[in-house]
């Protein structure tokens, strides 16, 4: 699609900081719509990525997963060779959401039951850490 | 919807005030997602001054009490510090639907962004001076003294931290939409590694950052804002939540920030528990954007801060807890 999403929200950002909300009233009005063009700068960041990160994020979990399931046992171990063994079946954001928000709660779970274990904890924290990394926003200008 | 507050908060100011209140020029300004804010005029017996209407949303963004943060502008108002003078306090809903109460105005003043690189231009050094000074005397203030020694908050020194850890903690767990395995893994460290005893009780603000307080034109702060979470606890809970990068654009560095707050609180800075509070900070600020990104998913409160807190900010300090302690493991 010509022009993108991204360029399309990135424009209408500028429209609206630009041209719109200096028309606005002083105050609440202008504060806000000056937020809305920034979280519509954000959208258009997320717009290019947000696939991707779910899906290196998912991957991430499932290595994790597959190397430390061996270190817990019962119910646990079951659900995480389980979930190491799943895959992305659609690249639609509310598909990878959903499939993400399974793997978070046992990654959760997982770094509760291995915790003292130094290795371990390195391992999470490693993903965790690149979680975090990949989901911040760049303000504009930064 | 303006005009109709206008009148009725006339109405309400004539018998608050015991003389009659013409309210002209009432608008919107922003002030949060906690409260809604209004700007106003209020003529009468002879006085023409600006006055601030904070009103409850339909729906409060973390529940807080009004007439203990009414208390707080009331103790800290009468004792010097840069807070603006309350003037009504109203818990009922007969007069605007929702509770709401009224301070002055401090005008000619701007807030600094925590988005901008330079918030504070050549006033940096004093503005930032001043900010850790005051802070310090908020420490150093005896609760009981000024009235607050009924406040929120627990009066034991080796308790205070579980009460607040317990606080957040409770609001993550109600508010979560997806899980948060990064403020999980915060919330055990927390447990594991307690801080020290506090060193005293004090009257905790709550939210002291950038984007809290009005300073003037000469570099002079002149309000000190939003005490909507005020509380009784260690003082640094405070300080840890002042310091968190989130809003440390532009700001002092750390040593010469704890500098300043040591000579202003008399207190001693246990640089063993501070760490604890900087955690603890990072932490709450998930909690409290946990609870904006819900209350905006749900439909709830629909202001755009809410939206930018529950995911600017998430991501933000969902990364500062990430290296501070990940970077340990």
């Amino acid at each position: 699609m010509k022009p993108e999403v991204d360029q399309i929200l990135n424009l209408s950002a500028m429209q609206m900081l630009g041209t719109l909300a200096p028309l606005l009233p002083q105050g609440y009005a202008t504060g806000s719509a000056s937020l809305l063009a920034f979280m519509m700068m954000l959208s258009a960041q997320e717009y290019d990525r947000a696939a991707d990160i779910r899906v290196a994020e998912n991957a991430d979990m499932r290595a994790l997963f597959a190397a430390l399931a061996p270190k817990v046992h019962g119910d646990l171990r079951q659900n995480l060779e389980a979930a190491a063994a799943t895959e992305d079946a659609s690249l639609k954001i509310s598909a990878l959401d959903a499939g993400n928000a399974e793997l978070r709660k046992l990654l959760a779970e997982l770094h509760e039951a291995v915790e003292e274990d130094a290795t371990a904890n390195t391992r999470i924290w490693t993903v965790l850490r690149a979680m975090a990394d990949r989901r911040v926003l760049k303000l504009p200008g930064q | 919807m303006s005009e109709d507050i206008s009148e009725r908060l006339a109405i309400y100011l004539s018998g608050k005030l015991g003389h009659t209140v013409e309210v002209a020029n009432l608008s919107r300004i922003p002030g949060g997602a906690s409260r809604e804010t209004y700007r106003f005029r209020a003529r009468y017996n002879g006085q023409d001054r600006g006055l601030i209407l904070r009103r409850d949303p339909p729906a409060s963004l973390i529940e807080t009490e009004r007439s203990a943060e009414f208390r707080a502008y009331q103790a800290f108002h009468g004792l010097g510090l840069p807070v603006p003078e309350p003037i009504a306090l109203e818990l009922g809903t007969a007069a605007l639907d929702r509770p709401f109460f009224v301070m002055a105005e401090i005008e000619n003043c701007a807030v600094g962004s925590i988005v901008a690189a330079e918030p504070y231009g050549a006033h940096r050094q004093k503005i930032c001076e001043q900010f850790f000074t005051t802070l310090g005397k908020i420490a150093k203030a005896d609760p009981a003294s000024i009235g607050l020694a009924d406040f929120d908050g627990v009066h034991d020194v080796t308790t205070t931290w579980k009460h607040e850890l317990e606080r957040w903690e409770k609001v993550i767990l109600e508010d979560e939409r997806e899980p948060q395995p990064i403020a999980r893994a915060a919330i055990r460290w927390l447990r594991k590694h307690p801080p020290p005893p506090a060193q005293k009780i004090s009257v905790v603000h709550g939210d002291y950052r950038s984007g809290n307080f009005l300073f003037d034109g000469e570099g002079d702060i002149r309000a000190i804002l939003d005490w909507e979470m005020a509380h009784l606890g260690d003082p640094l809970e405070d300080l840890g939540w002042a310091l968190d990068p989130l809003w440390s654009n532009g700001m002092l560095g750390r040593d010469e920030a704890i500098a300043i707050w040591e000579r202003a609180s008399g207190l001693t800075v246990d640089r063993a528990a501070l760490p604890w509070w900087e955690v603890f900070a990072s932490l709450k600020g998930l909690a409290i954007w946990i609870s904006a990104a819900n209350e905006y998913a749900e439909g709830r409160n629909s202001d755009p801060v809410n939206a930018f807190s529950g995911w600017y900010c998430l991501a933000f300090h969902n990364k500062v807890l990430a290296d501070r302690l990940g970077g340990a493991a």
